[in-house]
């Protein structure tokens, strides 16, 4: 798409805190329509990403998943585990995408809990894996204009 | 608006039986928080020949609403701290028939020529006397930590709760709101509950009132850096006095200044000015337990919101804004576990 959709949404934040936000009465709907000019830009920023995190997120928790079996007593979660890091990314929209990595971030949060209370090294080695792929996920998801 | 204008002076005119002439001007919605729709106005009317204006602000429940409160408790706490060393507005009127505006409405007292936005208080000319905004903070929330909820007559309106049961209270409920409201996992929360769980705060060294959502942003300042109102007491509850002075300190209201508690203080100055207004001890560990737990009750609020927008239930922009800082929460937790600078 030509202009693209990023530099669209840019000149719709633009305009609606330069043009129209001046112009609206009373206060309240002011700060509405700043509001929306910052989901603007909040949208823009993650158009540009949206499939790229999706897919970079999908693809490291597979990889988790495919190292955690070994360690992972109970038979059905690994099991589950295994056929998770085996699955792909086929379909490629963002829509389809986010399914995949809500299901693969369900399956993270089983994953975690059971290896908590394991003492093991390989457990509390995967223990720390799952936390350097959660900060990663923060990072992933962070917006420019977040407040921390 | 002229409809409510007309609609509010009639339900005035009922609850003053001796006012004439009962009207309403300017009336004006303002932002005013995501949980109830805001309007500024004048009260005019008669009463014993002389002319009386008064300047108030209503409250009124949205259709959906970013904190599902109680509304009953809100006031009961403006009406409890009236007079205290703990500033309020006055409270005026508690309405949960809907029948005369729609929906349920509280009256407050309005102090004009206040600020509350953390954007303007961060500001100049505000901003010059942010030591001395952020000493009063800290000490009217140690205030509210040493006050008696029994003698403030709370006890009963408000959920009483067993010291070593505040954290359990409090998790519990905040766990179930992500549970149910969560458009997403929360794969990092999750994991903070269980810690939470794993490793309890000890129990409360006092019951006390507690605020709920004390940060920049709920509180109303002169230009001379003087706190003249505590607003925004939605969520109060009895509970354990560190939960408030640990969300107070959350990492997610450092408005852009990681340095400063609240944009105000450093955080080690936050809490000796809180200890030393209550007399209490802010126990490192305990406090660290509360600081988590005030992350997971953040991303409760936010998943909240999130989903309220989603659903259509409420179009407010402002829910949309909050369902984005689940990221910024989930940063907060990470910072706080010492996982993220």
């Amino acid at each position: 798409m030509k202009p693209d959709p990023q530099r669209m949404l840019e000149q719709l934040a633009a305009s609606l805190a330069t043009d129209v936000m001046p112009s609206v009465q009373p206060r309240y709907r002011q700060t509405s329509v700043a509001l929306l000019a910052g989901l603007a830009l909040a949208a823009r920023e993650e158009f540009e990403r949206a499939a790229a995190r999706r897919v970079e997120e999908n693809v490291a928790l597979r990889a988790l998943f495919a190292d955690a079996v070994p360690i992972v007593a109970d038979a059905g979660l690994a099991q589950r585990l295994r056929a998770a890091a085996d699955a792909r990314d086929e379909n490629l929209r963002v829509s389809a995408l986010d399914a995949s990595n809500q299901a693969l971030r369900a399956l993270l949060i089983e994953l975690h809990a059971h290896v908590e209370p394991l003492a093991t090294p390989a457990a509390r080695e995967l223990d720390e894996a799952i936390w350097t792929e959660l900060v990663r996920s923060a990072e992933r998801r962070r917006l420019s204009a977040a407040p921390f | 608006m002229s409809d409510l204008a007309e609609r509010f002076a009639a339900y005035a005119a009922r609850k003053l039986p001796d006012a004439r002439h009962v009207r309403v001007s300017g009336l004006d919605r303002i932002p005013g928080g995501a949980s109830r729709e805001t309007y500024r106005l004048v009260l005019h009317y008669e009463e014993r020949g002389d002319a009386v204006a008064r300047r108030l602000i209503l409250r009124r429940d949205p259709p959906g609403s970013l904190i599902d409160t109680e509304r009953r408790l809100e006031f009961g706490a403006y009406k409890a701290f009236a007079g205290s060393r703990v500033p309020v507005p006055e409270a005026i009127w508690l309405e949960e028939d809907p029948a005369p505006l729609d929906f349920p409405f509280c009256v407050m007292q309005e102090l004009p020529g206040l600020e509350a936005s953390p954007s303007v208080l961060l500001a100049p000319p505000y901003a010059q006397h942010r030591e001395k905004l952020g000493a009063q903070k800290w000490r009217i929330l140690g205030e509210i930590a040493k006050a008696d909820p029994q003698q403030l007559g709370l006890v009963g309106l408000m959920k009483d709760v067993a010291p070593n049961e505040c954290w359990r209270r409090e998790l519990d409920y905040w766990e179930g709101v992500i549970d149910a409201d969560e458009l997403e996992p929360q794969p990092i929360m999750r994991a903070v509950i269980r810690r939470l769980r794993r490793a309890p705060p000890p129990p409360a060294q006092k019951i006390s009132v507690v605020h709920g959502d004390y940060r920049t942003g709920n509180f109303l300042a002169d230009t001379s850096g003087e706190i003249h109102a505590i607003l925004d007491w939605e969520m109060a509850h009895l509970g354990d006095p560190l939960e408030d002075l640990a969300w107070g300190i959350n990492p997610l209201w450092t408005n852009g200044t990681p340095q400063l508690a609240g944009g105000l203080l450093p955080k080690a100055a936050a809490i000796r000015h809180w200890e030393a207004a209550s007399g209490l001890v802010a126990d490192p560990a305990a406090l660290r337990w509360w600081e988590l737990f005030s992350c997971v009750k953040g991303q409760g609020i936010w998943v909240s919101s999130a989903r309220e927008f989603q659903a259509g239930k409420n179009q407010d922009p402002i829910l949309a804004m909050a369902g984005l800082l689940t990221s910024s929460q989930d940063r907060c937790a990470l910072h706080l576990l010492g996982r993220l600078a």
